[in-house]
């Protein structure tokens, strides 16, 4: 016995105690820190109670959003407003970006869950699982006028002629650059061909380009972007496959010399936030990024705040065409019990998205245009220095933005070949030399094929 | 007196560059969690200690006069520190965390000792093979689970509850817990109950009064894992709750303090190193009881 005390003198215990009141005493303390008190857990695994006035229950689930200030006005102030109206106790949930797709997987396992849920991407998949939104889209056009070929090309499916999402808003994809460095090389990213000839400059200073090659949502939507831009496609307008094309060696070639000469191959191990801190901690020169970067920039960086400038997505030889970097799409469960109640707070959310917008710190842009009035103005007066920088978005958003799936619908396909990153790998399988651009082009249609054949035969494209 | 320094010093000499490995990263954290934003994201700054660097938008600085403070502490920030506790449900997820895991364990212990009880000592031959059958069905990851589970637990009303975690979580605790009492259980000589039979103990009071008091320490680690497990159990916890409020730490932290693209640094290293100093203190209170328990079921 005397030896296992050794353990508590070295404590700094005293030899006179127990082994049972050592144990006693550190249990004890134990549930002190952790304050596991039987009342509690009554408490809180208890069902939440129902404030007795209102008479319905409206449950929604979304990301937390990157403007912690947005959730605050969201679940503190409109929604209880709004519930207030329609006696209705409005519960929003919140969930990390990442994990939306499992979750809504999960709520459709168990036909059970909230009444509506906050996508951050078309979710052509689910169609089956949700209802036509149809009448939600006939309301807030009547309130507020057309929707815009954006959202209309999210979310409505001309085969079944149905709305499987209401496309709430969309965020403009810019690029975020160093004034400093780029005026340093002599060049401006206006085109493509100039990012090709900076990176190895800026590279050498230290500041490589970041464009990501990884299985995330950053490098997805650049590098279909990019392809954009220099006129590929992954399906053509009437949804057939159309990615094995001169257009995409041509992009697969520009981007494994932009690689080559100017990155590194961290690159192929990103995720969705490794672009924004390699650009936060002054290192790349160059991000393709909503402005979620350029606002932390404004709260923990000002000195490099200032020196950012937000631009649209370069040119390429075909056009300039970028995508929006993520789509707030709410759908609702065809198992939910209160569809009229999920509707209702849908359209008005969205003829009213004024808030929304503003509380977003503007990044969040309604699909209905006429939802808000005089954005640009708004952009131009925000008073971040040098003040009107935001003002490019409203120029970004209405020439410069598309769906996901452009020229085409963003459908079931799109929306498969989108979550299984095949144009990442694409990409990257080049970059890295074990494909050539031609191998990887012709490889990738294989894949799609696949993929768009799978949902021809489930009557979905 | 100079063998004994010698012997020490030997000792300390291969543990302590151990030591230091293994302690750092907590170190690093504890930096980082009163870091600036501006300190924090200059790569020319040292990151274990602090640097003066302008203060971001909510960010005090309240010992700035301090310069006798170790490390640069004098440009330090408690702000982020202080988001977890004032801006989030964090000390919520805490006590939810303590809930289930206490919950867990108690359910874990009662189930799993006799089952390793019987399968070690009378079930014979084939006690062994039901023993690794019981501990395979650890081995299926939650996310394969996760989905039919939802089902079951929307079936049950469960959904939003503490007690879906309650229920779901010893479906991977038993089985490990049965599978190591099995062994340890097994290292106590078959003599101790035949004398406590021969006396004229039950069974059921030679279990109570013999063996248990010598499985404490297989009990103990089999408690500290269990509840280990449970702190860190992260699908089941961000699947079957969705209420802020109901949040064990392991959904909590993420879901609140990685917001889309932006992540949280300073308030994320704070919030998992708060939780892991009880554990530690736990495991360390309990070490050798734990190591014996561990290591029990391996001299048979």
């Amino acid at each position: 016995m005397a030896e296992n005390d050794d353990g508590l003198e070295e404590l700094g215990l005293s030899q006179s105690l127990t082994r049972r009141q050592v144990i006693r005493r550190g249990l004890g303390g134990f549930l002190i820190v952790y304050g596991g008190a039987l009342p509690k857990a009554a408490a809180a695994a208890s069902p939440k109670f129902r404030r007795q006035q209102y008479k319905n229950t409206l449950k929604i689930i979304q990301w937390s959003h990157f403007v912690p200030a947005y959730d605050v006005w969201f679940d503190k102030t409109y929604t209880k407003n709004w519930g207030d109206k329609h006696d209705t106790d409005v519960q929003v949930d919140h969930i990390a970006l990442a994990q939306l797709p499992a979750r809504a997987q999960a709520e459709v396992a168990a036909q059970g869950g909230h009444d509506i849920f906050g996508h951050l991407s078309p979710q052509a998949g689910l169609e089956d699982q949700v209802i036509n939104h149809k009448e939600i889209i006939q309301e807030v056009t009547h309130k507020v006028g057309k929707i815009s070929e954006l959202g209309f090309h999210s979310c409505y499916n001309p085969k079944t002629k149905k709305w499987h999402g209401f496309p709430d808003n969309y965020v403009p994809d810019p690029i975020h650059f160093r004034k400093d460095l780029w005026k340093q090389v002599g060049v401006k990213p206006s085109t493509w061909e100039d990012v090709r000839k900076a990176a190895p400059k800026l590279k050498a200073l230290g500041h490589p380009v970041g464009l990501g090659m990884s299985n995330e949502l950053d490098s997805n939507m650049l590098l279909i972007a990019l392809m954009q831009c220099y006129g590929a496609f992954i399906q053509d307008k009437n949804a057939r496959v159309a990615i094995n094309s001169k257009h995409t060696i041509e992009a697969l070639k520009v981007m494994r010399d932009i690689f080559k000469s100017g990155m590194t191959n961290e690159v192929f191990a990103w995720t969705a936030a490794s672009n924004n801190q390699g650009y936060l901690s002054g290192r790349l020169a160059l991000a393709v990024n909503a402005i979620s970067i350029a606002r932390t920039a404004e709260d923990s960086n000002p000195t490099l705040a200032k020196n950012t400038g937000i631009a649209p997505i370069p040119r390429g030889p075909v056009q300039r065409l970028g995508l929006e970097h993520v789509m707030g799409v709410y759908t609702v469960w065809k198992f939910t019990k209160n569809k009229t109640l999920a509707k209702r707070f849908i359209a008005d959310l969205e003829i009213n998205y004024q808030g929304a917008f503003k509380n977003s710190k503007y990044y969040n842009f309604p699909a209905f245009k006429g939802a808000v009035h005089n954005y640009k103005k708004q952009l131009l007066s925000d008073t971040h220095t040098p003040k009107g920088k935001y003002g490019v978005l409203d120029l970004i958003a209405n020439k410069y933005t598309t769906n996901l799936g452009y020229p085409g619908f963003s459908n079931a396909a799109i929306d498969e070949i989108f979550n299984t990153w095949l144009i990442p790998q694409m990409f990257a399988e080049v970059a890295q030399g074990k494909m050539t651009p031609a191998e990887a082009a012709k490889a990738a249609e294989h894949d799609a094929k696949r993929i768009f054949a799978k949902w021809r035969s489930r009557g979905k494209i | 007196m100079w063998q004994t320094l010698r012997e020490r010093g030997l000792s300390y000499l291969i543990v302590g560059p151990f030591a230091i490995v293994l302690a750092f990263p907590f170190y690093w954290m504890l930096v980082t969690a009163f870091k600036t934003n501006g300190d924090l994201y200059n790569l020319d700054n040292v990151p274990f200690t602090y640097h003066p660097a302008e203060a971001a938008l909510g960010e005090k600085l309240p010992f700035r006069q301090q310069h006798w403070l170790p490390l640069g502490f004098e440009h330090a920030t408690p702000s982020h520190v202080s988001f977890i506790f004032n801006d989030t449900n964090y000390t919520r997820w805490i006590e939810n965390t303590a809930v289930v895991g206490g919950l867990v364990v108690l359910i874990t212990l009662l189930l799993a000792v006799p089952a390793g009880y019987s399968l070690a000592r009378l079930s014979g031959r084939w006690g062994q093979n039901v023993g690794v059958g019981i501990f395979l069905t650890y081995l299926v990851p939650p996310t394969l689970l996760f989905l039919p589970l939802s089902r079951v637990i929307s079936k049950l009303g469960l959904q939003d509850r503490l007690w879906s975690l309650v229920l779901v979580y010893p479906s991977f605790t038993i089985p490990f817990a049965t599978w190591l009492l099995m062994g340890f259980f097994r290292t106590i000589p078959l003599e101790l109950e035949d004398a406590a039979l021969i006396d004229g103990c039950s069974r059921l009071k030679a279990l109570a009064r013999v063996i248990f008091p010598i499985s404490i320490p297989g009990i103990l680690t089999v408690v500290i894992f269990s509840f280990s497990l449970c702190v860190n159990e992260f699908v089941y916890a961000i699947t079957f709750i969705s209420g802020t409020k109901q949040h064990t730490i392991s959904a909590g932290v993420p879901t609140d303090l990685i917001r889309g693209d932006v992540y949280f640094w300073q308030s994320l290293m704070a919030a998992t190193l708060i939780p892991s100093i009880p554990l530690a203190l736990l495991y360390n209170s309990f070490l050798n009881r734990f190591i014996a328990g561990f290591t029990g079921g391996a001299f048979r």
